[in-house]
């Protein structure tokens, strides 16, 4: 057999396909040699709630921002230190004072508390926070790579997944689903604009046409023929009217201000516009936050930024009406140590991750809820822990994606999409 | 669970039996023979392991004590033994016709990627088939394979391969030095015995004087790095071992009973407790807090002296794995791979094999693989088998059934750093870009070629980059075409050029017209090179 590894037996726990099942299905197919494309596509079947127009953006917050210096600040506490809190709309529910405009806006946006992590080194924080697996020898796909492949349509003339900044991949997925990287928000991507007017363009596609055809015919038709469709799609890319919604043209200086002058604004703005012409997931960053030192000093401009600019996301979400269906995640890898270190020159805060927050709003998350509750001096749960895969479960839940699904690795071996996580009930409305 | 066999009938009949029909026969474990008949007491005159020569010395003592199989030095399996081989086995189960023998050009680009990664110059093409000697596809194989780029092929190849699945910290690896370790064993002609010896025996320990970026865990010292790939865990030596070296997959039992295997959850956790430095525990599956002590053992049930310290333990494991002739999965293992990347396509995945009835062909894969170690598991050799016999110089097809297997090769994608060159041999060096193409096209080593795609990326990288065709505006080959006044005689120099053949007489026929049909020349010639650059052709191995 040429692919051998979809002649093995997998686990049936849920009654799925399992890659023998496949084979007899497709009547001993060969066709389904053709690699992994045909799982996949039968993993496309499932989406028939592809066209709902459901979305995610993930703001991931690169070095874990301080739980005490965002959402759930310890005020008049040693641990807490000489931050502030602002009253939020939820009742009893503070922000730390570097947070005034989400704090006004948390009708919309509600807190979890108490996130329970397991890893505390950047790589694979950032792994477990945007997989809900934990970095291993499997190669998990970034949860954007799942929604994609979801609620993507696959005929689309730009990218399902799109990430400003550098990611995790799509792991066991393929290429497909990986996310496509933007360097610098507001460029259009890397090489889509031709470098010879459209009818040498033309002719060139054309030529290459052609040539392709004869290399199938010579043998090598599943090469040739998969290359076709790719630069028919690349081809489709360069001249869709939707490439736009990568830069910011048309944007009112009104519009520009209000996101921010930062890169950061820039990046919620092309988020909001991707989201908006359909892209079903896309990742923005704002690093920054690993904060062992100069922890006072760093915070009001970097949280500052990220208030400003999320803030604005989301009322423009809400006024545009997408809000209800566009998912917002904004969270880092982990948290920051409860007790302030005693670094030089001035103090900040190591890493921690037994509890720490993060904010979701829209896509069907009730606002103004807080979930769970830290100890006064923040070194314990004291209510409801979250496990990363509950989190994850309500992230699929919000989208309608099955989180009990199984995705099958090329070793044949079934992955639930999220493990063992049960949603959190009292977030969805 | 592993078969005891009471089988020990004469050596010839054992051969047979273990290599040929694949009983899992188990050896009895070695012992020492300073005191054979009380291993349980503290071995005396163990070797102190202080350098890797000491290493493989204790390897070799260890080798000794395990049965010779003299018939085994007159198996020999040569490269019409093995088309006769699968021709027949092919034959009985289709009536598909085999691929025809490639032309010239075909063999000289296709052995020179399998050798050496490199696409032959368009001088090297003409030499090659104007050569009249009757013997020069074979001559031309034994002159590439004693290149120092054979050796540099395959060393980039294993080093992608062992650092692919690895989430090692940066600080504490040293790629580079395992691919220079791996080309200068290469190069040397060193057996695959002896490389996988020193890999799985080196017990690389922390400096707590120095960073770990600054040699701290001696990365800088080469055949350290598969165990630091491993970031020094047992459990990831113990799957990675069997996954690179035996071609199995064993992984899934770390948590429990492999579900379409026979490795037991018990068996991993004895394979993990040979990489332990200190006591190894199970943790028990239905409650955590139970923890059960794992003496160490090999998978096919070897167990060390207890006596042994950790890194003499290393030792052992890699005696076991690579000495015991009832492990023919380590022969195999390797033969496979070397096999896949040349035809395309492999008897099993390189890395994933469940049970053995998985393996196609499966008498002519033993077969070689036996070769393959009774030839002392000589590298060239097998290449030399491999790639003078007729399986291997068949024209391409992209085959239907799977009873079709070998009746033709399997077109496959050249490797991210390959098309890198591929590239840069037209356009001079890309500086920056180079590293963001190598992983635009990056994809994984040990994932069969038929489950490989491309991406969008990887289009438009190749069509719209300026950086690219503005070298490939000025490079040298355009201006070699510029002055070729005959279209026809250009686009000949055009197609040796960059896809290392002769037009055929349409394809010549077809860019005639193109040329004629624009007024502009040197831009009809940028236009002409943009196709062929951009052809599924360029970046496949045909």
């Amino acid at each position: 057999m040429i692919n051998n590894n979809l002649l093995h037996v997998t686990l049936n726990r849920q009654g799925l396909l399992t890659r023998r099942n496949l084979l007899q299905l497709t009547g001993g197919g060969f066709a389904g040699m053709m690699g992994a494309g045909i799982l996949r596509t039968l993993g496309l079947n499932a989406a028939e709630m592809k066209k709902q127009g459901r979305s995610c953006i993930m703001v991931f917050l690169r070095g874990a921002p301080s739980q005490m210096e965002t959402w759930d600040p310890k005020p008049g506490t040693e641990n807490g230190g000489p931050t502030q809190g602002i009253q939020t709309k939820i009742a009893g529910v503070q922000f730390a004072e570097f947070w005034p405009k989400l704090a006004a806006l948390t009708n919309h946006i509600s807190v979890i508390r108490t996130i329970a992590g397991k890893e505390a080194a950047h790589e694979r924080g950032e792994f477990h926070l945007r997989t809900g697996h934990r970095m291993g020898p499997t190669k998990f796909p970034h949860f954007g790579s799942v929604v994609a492949q979801r609620l993507g349509d696959p005929e689309s003339d730009i990218p399902n997944f799109v990430s400003i900044g550098n990611t995790i991949s799509s792991g066991f997925l393929g290429v497909k689903l990986a996310p496509f990287v933007i360097g610098t928000p507001g460029d259009l991507p890397a090489n889509v604009k031709s470098t010879v007017d459209a009818r040498r363009f033309d002719r060139r596609l054309a030529a290459l046409g052609q040539q392709d055809n004869e290399f199938a015919s010579l043998g090598a038709s599943y090469i040739a023929q998969e290359h076709q469709d790719l630069y028919h799609r690349a081809a489709k890319m360069m001249t869709s009217s939707r490439l736009k919604a990568f830069s910011l043209a048309g944007e009112s200086d009104a519009t520009l201000q209000s996101y921010g002058n930062s890169a950061f604004g820039k990046s919620c703005l092309v988020a909001r516009r991707l989201v908006e012409t359909g892209v079903p997931f896309v990742e923005i960053q704002r690093g920054g936050w690993d904060m062992h030192q100069d922890l006072w000093k760093n915070m009001p401009r970097t949280a500052g930024e990220v208030d400003g600019a999320v803030s604005t996301l989301v009322t423009d979400l809400q006024e545009r009406g997408l809000l209800e269906k566009t998912l917002v995640l904004v969270l880092g890898e982990f948290g920051r140590t409860p007790k302030i270190n005693q670094r030089t020159p001035t103090v900040g805060r190591d890493h921690w991750a037994r509890n720490f927050n993060m904010l979701m709003a829209g896509g069907g998350i009730k606002g103004g809820v807080c979930v769970g509750k830290t100890s006064a001096d923040g070194q314990e749960i004291e209510d409801r822990a979250v496990a990363v895969d509950d989190l994850f479960a309500t992230m699929c839940e919000c989208l309608h994606i099955d989180g009990s699904d199984e995705m099958i690795t090329p070793e044949g071996r079934p992955i639930r999409i999220v493990d063992e996580g049960l949603a959190i009930r009292e977030l969805l409305s | 669970m592993i078969r005891l066999s009471a089988v020990r009938g004469p050596v010839a009949f054992r051969v047979l039996f273990c290599l040929l029909l694949l009983a899992g026969t188990i050896v009895t474990p070695w012992t020492f023979a300073a005191a054979p008949k009380r291993p349980a007491k503290p071995q005396p005159n163990l070797p102190d392991l202080k350098t890797p020569e000491d290493k493989m010395k204790f390897l070799e003592m260890i080798r000794a004590s395990f049965p010779v199989l003299r018939a085994g030095r007159n198996v020999s399996f040569d490269s019409e033994d093995l088309d006769r081989d699968l021709e027949r086995q092919i034959a009985k189960g289709t009536s598909t016709p085999f691929a025809e023998i490639i032309d010239d050009e075909t063999f000289i680009r296709r052995a020179s990627i399998d050798a050496t990664g490199e696409v032959p110059s368009a001088k090297q093409v003409r030499a090659f088939v104007a050569d009249k000697n009757p013997k020069k596809r074979a001559a031309l194989v034994d002159e590439l394979l004693a290149s120092d780029a054979f050796a540099r092929k395959w060393a980039r190849y294993w080093r992608n391969v062992i650092f692919y699945e690895s989430n090692a910290n940066r600080n504490m690896i040293n790629p580079q030095a395992l691919e220079d370790f791996f080309f200068e064993e290469f190069k040397a002609g060193t057996s695959w015995d002896r490389i996988v010896g020193e890999l799985m025996s080196s017990s690389p320990a922390r400096d707590r004087n120095k960073k770990p970026e600054d040699n701290g865990w001696n990365q800088d010292y080469g055949p350290n790095n598969f165990i630091l790939a491993c970031e020094n865990k047992p459990e990831l030596i113990a799957s990675n071992t069997a996954r690179l070296f035996m071609g199995i997959s064993i992984g899934c039992a770390e948590c429990h009973d492999h579900p379409f295997d026979s490795w037991k959850r018990e068996q991993f956790h004895e394979l993990a407790a040979f990489y332990s430095s200190g006591k190894y525990y199970m943790t028990d599956q239905n409650d955590p807090s139970q923890k059960t002590e794992m003496t160490p053992k090999f998978l096919l049930g070897e167990t060390p002296p207890a006596k042994l310290k950790p890194d003499q333990r290393r030792v052992a494991g890699a005696a076991y794995l690579i000495y015991n002739p009832d492990n023919y999965w380590f022969a195999r293992a390797y033969v496979n791979r070397i096999w896949s990347e040349l035809v395309g396509d492999g008897f099993y995945s390189v890395d994933s094999l469940g049970p053995d009835k998985e393996v196609q062909h499966v008498l002519t894969i033993n077969r070689l693989a036996a070769a393959f170690r009774y030839s002392g598991f000589d590298i060239r050799g097998l290449f030399r088998v491999l790639m003078n016999s007729r399986t291997y110089q068949r024209g391409i097809a992209t085959l239907s059934h799977p009873e079709d297997l070998f009746t033709a090769v399997r077109p496959s994608r050249l490797r991210p750093y390959e098309v890198a060159d591929n590239v840069e041999r037209l356009t001079g060096s890309l500086g920056g870009l180079r590293k963001s193409m190598e992983s635009t096209f990056d994809a994984n080593p040990s994932i069969p070629q038929s489950d490989l795609e491309g991406s969008i990326q990887q289009a438009l990288l190749l069509m719209n980059n300026p950086t690219i065709s503005g070298k490939l505006a000025n490079s040298s080959l355009k201006k070699d075409l510029v002055n070729i006044k005959d279209d026809k005689a250009m686009i000949s120099e055009a197609f040796l050029g960059i896809l290392a053949r002769t037009p055929t007489p349409q394809e010549s026929v077809r860019y005639e017209y193109f040329m004629k049909d624009v007024t502009n020349r040197n831009e009809a010639i940028d236009d002409l090179m943009w196709v062929l650059v951009n052809s599924a052709e360029f970046c496949t191995k045909r």
